[in-house]
């Protein structure tokens, strides 16, 4: 088995401030000097998507519910030739059959559906934010040979703990 | 029309829209904070050239304009509001403004390549694709 090398592994609250450090500190990776250049923009940008991803569930985190407040997670990891992102953050139940269903359907896809399907998302009228249409979770799955593994933990009432892991080879 | 220059950072591009110099370009990262905010004052100002070029009579329109786009990184949210530039590009080619298109893309880079041919083909705008060495 070969050694899993830890190049990010950090706990706590994301601002852009902290995505600004936590992509400085990824792309400074000495793990990454000898990658090809596609693959290491592959790995950079799918780091970016999930950390946008954690920043636009942020308001997910009621002030009162902080006592019970997890931390969103960033861990990424080299082993052998894959790089694994893990990345973990709350979010309200509310939003967890809208993630699975997103998160599914991108994992069903072969790549041309999903060429389809990014272009519909993308023609569709922008919002605010990211306007949650899953743009995000498209170019990952279509920037990886592997499904997009996550996992919901039930946290208490009005909060689950989602986990995504996204493999990316060297 | 006044030109439009925005400085980069580290998460947002350069841009100029200088109709003086015939001269479009985006280039650097782009992952701005609020990418809404960033690219909205770029899509009016767009809306605002076509109307403006739309009165004008064919001799007086620009011609021959140049845009380069030579993007090192952007993410998927500013991914929307690029079509929608691209967009607004092929509406003022369709009004007589021939433009061309250059989509810089790193020599290996095939996402970024292919994300150009998307892109060109989503708006119905031919792209001239430059195929650069690795740049660090």
């Amino acid at each position: 088995m070969p050694k899993a090398e830890t190049i990010i592994d950090f706990k706590g609250p994301i601002t852009f401030a902290t995505m600004e450090m936590l992509l400085n500190q990824l792309r400074s990776a000495s793990q990454l000097a000898a990658m090809r250049k596609p693959a290491k923009k592959r790995l950079y940008g799918t780091v970016v998507e999930t950390l946008d991803n954690i920043f636009k569930y942020a308001a997910d985190v009621a002030p009162d519910t902080r006592s019970k407040r997890r931390m969103p997670q960033l861990k990424v990891v080299k082993k052998g030739p894959e790089f694994i992102v893990t990345a973990g953050n709350q979010v309200l139940n509310e939003h967890v059959e809208d993630l699975k269903f997103k998160l599914d359907r991108v994992n069903q896809l072969d790549d041309e559906a999903l060429k389809s399907l990014y272009e519909e998302v993308i023609n569709q009228e922008a919002g605010d934010t990211d306007n949650g249409a899953g743009l995000g979770l498209i170019t990952m799955a279509l920037r990886t040979e592997q499904d997009l593994r996550y996992s919901f933990t039930s946290l208490d009432s009005a909060h689950s703990f989602f986990t995504m892991q996204i493999t990316i080879k060297e | 029309m006044e030109k439009l220059i925005i400085d980069p950072t580290a998460n947002s591009p350069r841009v100029v829209l200088d109709p003086e110099r015939n001269y479009f370009e985006f280039s650097g990262e782009s992952r701005p904070e609020n990418v809404r905010k960033f690219y909205l004052p770029i899509l009016e100002w767009l809306e605002n050239f076509n109307a403006e070029q739309a009165k004008l009579g064919d001799a007086e329109r620009v011609h021959g304009l140049q845009s380069q786009f030579n993007f090192a990184y952007f993410n998927s949210t500013s991914a929307k509001y690029i079509l929608d530039i691209f967009k607004a590009l092929s509406d003022l080619n369709s009004h007589g403004i021939d433009i061309v298109v250059h989509w810089f893309y790193e020599e290996d880079d095939e996402d970024m390549l292919e994300v150009g041919t998307e892109m060109s083909r989503m708006s119905k705008l031919p792209f001239e694709y430059v195929k650069v060495d690795e740049q660090e």
